[in-house]
């Protein structure tokens, strides 16, 4: 592994123990984890080639909890990682040797639904599927739709500002929430937004949100629910190769086209995810674009033949619309399902998760064909076509030394190389500790070192989730905004990654 | 997942098995969403996960068993909706019965736990004992307040509350001869079935003959072993499979089998997964494939072979998918198929995939757990407004009706008595359409 | 007035000023100025970073400098069949720059999101006289903490941008104006309510103090010919609805407060459901409008007292004193105070980005109140 994580505060690791009762004190019964066997579930997250038991696992039940708990490791100098359903797949949620790891597994209410203004109240532990199905009855639902939502965490993808294949048409996470409470890493628990829109002052909710749990957690959030629309319908058209899948992107988008759904898989991604569902995709394509159309159904109709002209004049060789709402959920299972699936073709894969210009795709499949014969692993790809988010998984055997490191290795050059066509190092998965130190080739040093000012205004002893997202953690005195508490400065010499 | 086992221990089938299932973990966390430890829980340790991972270090490590694997590995209802929900295809199954079967030859439970189950062990797969255990029952009834606050005790306490009040006569045990029968199967006897609910096999019987089939009732056919697989006596439970596969073969040998159909689900799973159990055995390996493959729930084989003229009951049928059905067997359209062919109006739960918290000794064993499922399930098929709750498997059927004032059949019992069988008992106090 | 002609003249003011502890206030139109506090400043003109750097309809995403008009921002990307969704308005002068710093949104915020929702990445100086960049040009981005949200809105608060990228969306091929006449504030909430929480969709909703209700289908002909036809049977319980060809200024009055009647003027930002007993409970006299489905509500009076503030606090929201005579304006603050910690912690932001206080010129003077708060 290539990523080097702070080294851990041996105070921290010598009065574990004491940790432990306090946290017990505040978190009673079997909310306090510290046996060392039953710490290994929780030492990775859905990037599964790093891992680490955490210090302590923490698994309250309440917002005063929370508070408490991180107000006293606050005081104490513990660091805290919080932690949703650990299926972020850049690290967010990997432990430290000396943090305590906050699970919110425990939060799982939804606590208000309000159909009329159309907003739903829950707690973080609430996965995002089941927003859904607490509103579907009365015809609503939430919009964002990550892969993982039957698992992940509204928690979670409020620190992540998840995506999902909705999002080209209905927004990210953060144009979803409308507010949450916060705890922060003293204890303080603030509420930001709310059930009304725009809130005054500055957009503090807006910078929490993709935060990756470095600036506070999230103990409740406030969604937008939609109205469930009218029809949805899907089709795939398959292509002989990737280009011709692009240009039919970006020409459906031109036209002023935006639709539900579009995403792209290549053809290992698509043997993995047919071998899961069982739905019939074509198999002897290139590329198969998934394109969802919702709303009325006359609009459906319009859109749907506009597709299969569009695809038409770009190549496709094969278009089939769902017939009915079952083969629509097919077709998209097997999307869903597709990074876990390749499990099925590989022990191991990393996940990567760029954003380029749609117009640079072309570009971009074939210089990561290259990097795969030079780099002798496999790649499959599946994408957000609709807003050029990359999900190359590449495939490797972690059992195999060095494996791993060439994967990462491999995966670094693919974001660089998207970084180079003008996009990012990351669309939807965050930066975690996976794209930790890629952030120079996107951002220069005062870039930098603004956003770590805006850790510090949150967390200025850099106690929560520290080693994550920035590749060197200044102390906050470095940056110019110096917190000195009981006559010390809080942070000894941090490490450069 | 990365593994790291040593070469010589994957030597040994059963590890080497385990690690292959480990290593098909990616780590996504679908299977979190249902799991209904997790679920209730909200602890990684409680979910399939996290039990992979506690396995994962037990077996690599080559490890004594610590409290906290074993006390997480016990709290699995090896409901198996997660091997359903992996998209990776992860067999649960397999790993989790293997770290059962570890945890019991490694590690020393207390003293209570072990007599426990060894208690479970001796009674349960033995339809005698067991008759004779729901007999004494009620003598220890006024001893459960005090059993519950003995920690060591609860399990007793558990079992002596799922006793009925009543033990029910014998269930029929006569082969059904049918001239120019469409098929020829043997009926799994069971062990707790037959005592609990005999009335399950006596409308099974008259439903096949119904449909046509030969059924006889195999020699020295005993427990399928699931009970004391899923508590890690591995060895017990493969001679119970051995001595199954051996009955069986008899029949398969002699006139021939055109299936072994199961009414209980649970122990169903286990016998199909006979063939994986003794892969290991040269003598056994072959016939336990043949005996695996021709092993059908009951409702299995009707929607395959047909179902009698039926008449249609009026009912509204609220169905829990028994796991070991749903996600064990992978049976699901064919039982609400059935009964809607028979003519019932069927409604499927919220939270269909989670489990009702029966799940073998579960109830006895966890019986906090099982409590909270049990509620939990029972809430959502009420939620339903039914007028019957139907399921395939006798465990479930009796812990939803400790949580629920709905009558609780088995499915065969609706289908019996639609194409043409008894009303139920369970249904008497409906009244007559 | 300091003019600078790019992103390093504009470091090097705000370093200058950082260094000799002078207040700079930052300028795009100047539209916005009597938004506020009175106060002493030295404003800087960001008019003169004009231009549009980089447009790729396809890609759904534009660049511009942010003095660039709004107008000619707006002209630029319909040429194009497209549009910045958030539907902002402004004066003439406005420019994206200053519109993106007040974070203003229309009448669709209510389905496509506020300005801040369309803030893809920007080039800007912070209160160190520090060119730094934040965000990119694609829609989906998650790489790093989203300064470009604290930006929208920050109302040249926390730094100056110099230049800003935006996604663009699609204009819509028809749009169609459905009208209902004569509801009670609590009816047209209900209305509006049921239209949103229709699979009808619609794009925006208001209410005028007149009774009329606006709802707008958008979208493809089909489509916006199917639901014409569906929303009045959606809608019989509460109303009945017909086409309105004019509808452009009864739209710009929900939308904007343009036409109400007062010296002070707030904007109210609530949970829709509570709309209707904040109009209940306005003084006589006070003139009102509804947008966003009840979301907002621009009430105009003549009291100057912060009783509006007070109601709209009571009902889960916020109210924000847009215009009002000097002397209201300096004792009433613009925003909404902030609950304690929120403040503290608002505060600790804006000074990463300003620790010097260059862009503190006590405009809001609740952010005087947070530093000492914090401090």
């Amino acid at each position: 592994m290539s990523i080097a994580m702070p080294v851990p505060n041996a105070e921290t690791l010598a009065k574990r123990e004491r940790i432990a009762r306090a946290l017990r004190a505040i978190v009673p019964g079997e909310g306090v984890i510290d046996a060392p066997e039953a710490l290994r579930p929780w030492e990775s997250d859905g990037l599964t080639a790093y891992r680490q038991p955490p210090l302590l696992v923490v698994l309250p039940e309440t917002t005063a909890q929370v508070s408490a708990v991180l107000k006293w490791c606050h005081a104490e100098g513990v660091k805290v990682v919080p932690r949703g359903a650990g299926t972020s797949l850049s690290g967010g949620a990997l432990p430290l040797a000396d943090a305590v790891l906050l699970g919110l597994g425990k939060f799982k209410r939804v606590l208000d639904v309000d159909y009329e203004d159309r907003v739903a109240v829950v707690q973080p532990g609430v996965t995002n599927l089941a927003i859904t199905q607490a509103v579907e009855g009365r015809g609503f639902y939430y919009a964002p739709d990550p892969s993982s939502q039957i698992a992940c965490t509204i928690g979670g993808n409020v620190a992540e500002n998840s995506g999902g294949v909705h999002c080209l048409k209905y927004g990210l996470t953060t144009n979803n929430v409308l507010g949450a409470e916060v705890v922060l890493m003293d204890g303080e628990i603030v509420r930001l937004g709310g059930r009304h829109l725009d809130s005054g002052g500055l957009d503090l909710l807006g910078v929490v949100v993709g935060s990756e749990g470095l600036l506070g957690v999230v103990t409740e959030v406030t969604v937008r629910i939609l109205p469930r629309p009218e029809t949805a319908r899907a089709v795939l058209v398959g292509f002989p190769d990737a280009e011709q899948a692009g240009a039919c992107v970006a020409q459906v988008i031109a036209e002023g086209i935006i639709p539900a759904g579009m995403e792209m898989m290549d053809r290992p991604a698509i043997h993995a995810a047919e071998a899961f569902v069982n739905v019939g995709y074509p198999l002897d394509v290139g590329a198969l674009l998934i394109v969802e159309v919702d709303g009325p159904a006359a609009e459906c109709d319009f859109l749907i033949g506009e597709i299969a002209r569009i695809g038409n004049a770009n190549g496709a060789v094969t278009s089939r619309v769902s017939d009915g709402e079952a083969e629509r959920m097919a077709f998209w299972a097997g999307r869903k399902a597709a990074f876990p699936a390749v499990g099925r073709i590989s022990p191991d894969y990393l996940c990567m998760d760029g954003t380029i210009p749609r117009r640079r795709l072309p570009d971009v499949l074939r210089r990561m064909e290259e990097l795969s014969e030079e780099y002798g692993l496999r790649v499959a790809n599946v994408f957000h076509a609709g807003d050029g988010n990359l999900h190359p998984l590449i495939l490797y055997d972690a059992n195999v030394p060095g494996e791993l490191d060439k994967a990462e290795a491999f995966g670094a050059d693919i974001l660089r190389l998207c970084v180079s066509v003008g996009g990012v190092l990351t669309g939807e998965h965050g930066v975690g500790i996976e794209k930790r130190d890629l952030m120079p080739e996107m951002f220069s040093d005062a870039d930098l070192k603004q956003q770590q000012r805006v850790k510090c205004a949150f967390d200025p002893e850099l106690l929560l989730n520290p080693g994550k997202v920035f590749p060197v953690l200044h102390r906050c005195a470095e940056l110019g905004q110096m917190h000195v508490h009981h006559g010390a400065l809080p942070h000894p010499e941090l490490p450069r990654f | 997942m990365q593994t790291r086992f040593p070469p010589e221990a994957l030597a040994d089938p059963a590890m080497a098995t385990s690690e292959g299932v480990i290593r098909k973990c990616v780590h996504c966390g679908f299977c979190t969403a249902t799991c209904p430890t997790y679920v209730l829980l909200g602890d990684e340790n409680d979910s399939p996960r996290g039990r992979i991972y506690l396995i994962k270090d037990m077996l690599e490590n080559g490890r004594k068993p610590g409290p906290e694997t074993v006390k997480h590995v016990d709290r699995c209802l090896s409901c198996l909706a997660c091997m359903t929900t992996c998209p990776s295809g992860v067999n649960y199954m397999h790993l989790v019965d293997h770290a059962r079967a570890y945890i019991h030859e490694n590690y020393q439970r207390p003293w209570h736990e072990r007599a426990t189950r060894r208690l479970l062990a001796w009674v349960l797969p033995y339809p005698g004992r067991m008759r004779l255990a729901l007999e004494l029952a009620p003598l220890g009834r006024p001893l459960v307040p005090l059993m519950k606050r003995i920690k060591a005790l609860r399990p007793l306490a558990a079992m002596v509350e799922l006793a009925p009040a009543k033990v029910p006569a014998p269930a029929p045990m006569e082969p059904v001869r049918v001239p120019g029968a469409k098929a020829r199967v043997a009926l799994l006897q069971g062990c707790a079935e037959p005592v609990l609910s005999p009335e399950v096999r006596a409308a099974t019987l008259r439903l096949l003959e119904r449909a046509g089939c030969e059924v006889v009732f195999a020699q020295d056919e005993g427990c399928c072993g699931a009970l004391v697989h899923h508590m890690g006596r591995e060895g017990d439970a493969l001679a119970a499979a051995r001595r199954n596969v051996d009955a069986w073969m008899a029949e398969i040998e002699g006139d021939g089998l055109d299936a072994v159909i199961v009414t209980t689900s649970g122990c169903g799973t286990t016998i199909k997964d006979y063939v994986h159990m003794l892969r290991a055995d040269p003598a056994y390996a072959e016939k336990a494939a043949q005996v695996s493959a021709l092993a059908m729930d009951v409702s299995e084989f009707l929607a395959k072979h047909g179902l009698p003229a039926a008449t249609p009951r009026g009912l509204t049928v609220a169905y829990h998918p028994p796991c070991s059905l749903q996600h064990g067997q992978k049976v699901t359209e064919a039982p609400k198929r059935l009964l809607a062919e028979a003519g019932y109006t069927v409604r499927l739960p919220a939270e269909a995939h989670l489990c009702c918290g029966s799940a073998g000794t579960y109830n006895i064993l966890q019986s906090e757990l099982a409590g909270q499922l049990g509620a939990r399930k029972a809430e959502r098929l009420s939620a339903l407004e039914a007028d019957v709750i139907a399921t395939g498997n006798i465990g479930c059927a009796v812990q939803i009706a400790r949580h629920s004032g709905l009558p609780v059949v088995h499915t065969i019992e609706l289908l019996d008595w639609a194409t043409g069988g008894p009303r139920p008992q369970a249904l008497k106090h409906l009244p007559q359409e | 007035m300091l003019e600078p002609r790019d992103a390093a003249d504009l470091a090097e003011l705000v370093a200058d000023a950082a260094a000799s502890g002078r207040k700079l206030e930052l300028r795009g139109g100047g539209t916005k100025a009597d938004f506020g506090a009175p106060r002493e400043a030295e404003i800087v003109s960001l008019a003169g970073l004009t231009g549009v750097v980089d447009y790729d309809p396809a890609e759904l995403v534009l660049t511009v400098r942010t003095g660039t008009l709004l107008s000619d921002v707006q002209a630029l990307v319909a040429g194009e069949g497209q549009m910045l969704a958030f539907e902002p308005w402004g004066d003439e002068g406005a420019t994206i720059g200053g519109t993106m710093a007040a974070g203003v949104a229309g009448s669709r915020r209510v389905t496509a999101g506020s300005a801040r929702d369309h803030l893809l990445g920007l080039t800007a100086v912070s209160g160190r006289g520090e060119v730094f960049v934040a965000g990119a040009k694609v829609v989906k981005n998650v790489t790093g903490y989203d300064l470009p949200k604290l930006m929208a809105g920050s109302w040249g608060r926390i730094g100056a941008m110099a230049e800003l990228t935006v996604k663009v969306l699609p204009h819509p091929r028809e749009v169609v104006t459905l009208a209902a006449r004569g509801l009670s504030p609590v009816a047209a909430h209900a209305a509006m309510a049921c239209a949103l929480g229709s699979n009808a969709e619609v794009s925006a909703a208001a209410a005028l103090s007149d009774g009329t209700v606006l709802l707008r289908v958008a979208g493809f002909a089909p489509s916006v010919e199917a639901r014409c036809a569906a929303l009045p049977g959606l809608l019989a319980a509460h109303c009945g609805l017909e086409p309105l060809e004019d509808a452009a200024p009864l739209w710009q009055q929900a939308m904007t407060g343009a036409g109400l009647k007062g010296a002070v003027h707030w904007d109210v930002h609530l949970p829709p459901r509570a709309a209707p007993a904040l109009i209940a409970a306005l003084p006589e006299g006070a003139d009102w409008a509804m947008d966003w489905g009840g979301g907002r509500v621009w009430v105009c009076s003549d009291a100057e007292d912060d009783a509006v503030r007070q109601i709209a606090a009571g009902l889960g929201g916020e109210a924000r004193l847009i215009a009002a005579p000097a002397a209201m304006r300096a004792r009433v603050s613009a925003f909404q105070p902030r609950a304690k910690g929120v403040a503290a912690l608002e505060a600790r932001v804006r000074r990463a980005f300003d620790p010097k206080g260059v862009f503190v010129t006590g405009r809001f003077a609740e952010d005087a109140d947070a530093d000492a708060l914090s401090a």
